[in-house]
């Protein structure tokens, strides 16, 4: 038997060649809660700290908004009038990359979207909550606004022109949904404190 | 508004020489969180309550209160004046 058993998690036991069955039998051998077991097979991923200051989070919030509301100026700008905008592929992926930069934090600001409850506690788990029933009251009147707008860029603006403003407004609502409840959260977090 | 709920995690911390990183391991939550539960900024749940009452080996009532908490130490001289 492995000597030191406790200390090693289940990966790195059976690295060492021990299989499922043998490593619960040894735990329930060794007199272990149902609770430990399944803390031991299902760990809880570390939750990340590096939130930096509230004064930061909300620069950075407004550099990213007006960042993007900019690359909407530029675009319809620089585009030719009666051609669709060369850049519109473009923007999706530029978002994706955004967004992928704020996921790659690894905060609890950024990992909620993707990691469910796990590796939150009890006040991460309001403070989500309460982000995305924020941002749903936020969105909804945003997004339907920008339905109704597009609606009348079509109308008012037939052809391209009017098709143009329309994407431009889908891609904001777009940006507007997918980044509000991190946005939110990010917005409202106090300032860190020290681990010590 | 609810009036604040006052408690005593940074001294009761302190004294056993804890840092907020080892409270929070033990009582399973996020290390900020306990540094919120100290500045007051927020409230923890029954639950959570009891856990770090629990934890500190203390009744609920030494570690939270609505009212002021007088000083510790004032409090023990008092009990052994009236002992």
């Amino acid at each position: 038997m492995i000597d030191d058993f406790d200390k090693l998690s289940v990966t790195e036991l059976r690295l060492r060649g021990m299989t499922s069955d043998q490593i619960l039998a040894e735990q329930k051998r060794r007199g272990m809660s149902k609770q430990q077991i399944d803390a031991a097979w299902f760990p809880k991923p570390p939750t990340y700290n590096r939130i930096r200051s509230r004064r930061f989070r909300r620069s950075l919030v407004v550099a990213t908004y007006c960042g993007w509301l900019l690359a909407a100026v530029v675009i319809r700008l620089v585009t030719p009038a009666g051609q669709t905008f060369p850049l519109i592929p473009f923007v999706p992926l530029a978002n994706s990359v955004a967004l992928l930069l704020w996921f790659a934090r690894k905060t609890y600001l950024s990992r909620e979207v993707l990691s469910g409850d796990s590796g939150l506690d009890e006040r991460l788990v309001q403070n989500r909550n309460h982000a995305f029933r924020r941002s749903f009251q936020v969105f909804v009147p945003a997004a339907l606004t920008g339905w109704v707008a597009s609606l009348v860029c079509i109308w008012v603006q037939p052809g391209i022109e009017g098709f143009n403003n329309a994407v431009l407004i889908f891609l904001g609502a777009t940006l507007l949904g997918t980044t509000l409840p991190t946005v939110i959260w990010a917005w409202r977090e106090p300032d860190p404190v020290d681990s010590n | 508004m609810a009036p604040p709920i006052l408690n005593r995690i940074a001294v009761l911390r302190t004294e056993r020489g804890l840092t907020r990183q080892q409270l929070a391991d033990a009582l399973e939550i996020n290390y900020q969180t306990v540094g919120y539960l100290e500045r007051g900024d927020y409230n923890p749940s029954l639950e959570l309550a009891f856990r770090i009452a629990e934890y500190f080996e203390l009744p609920l009532e030494a570690v939270f209160s609505r009212r002021p908490f007088a000083p510790m130490s004032s409090q023990l001289y008092r009990k052994e004046e009236s002992a």
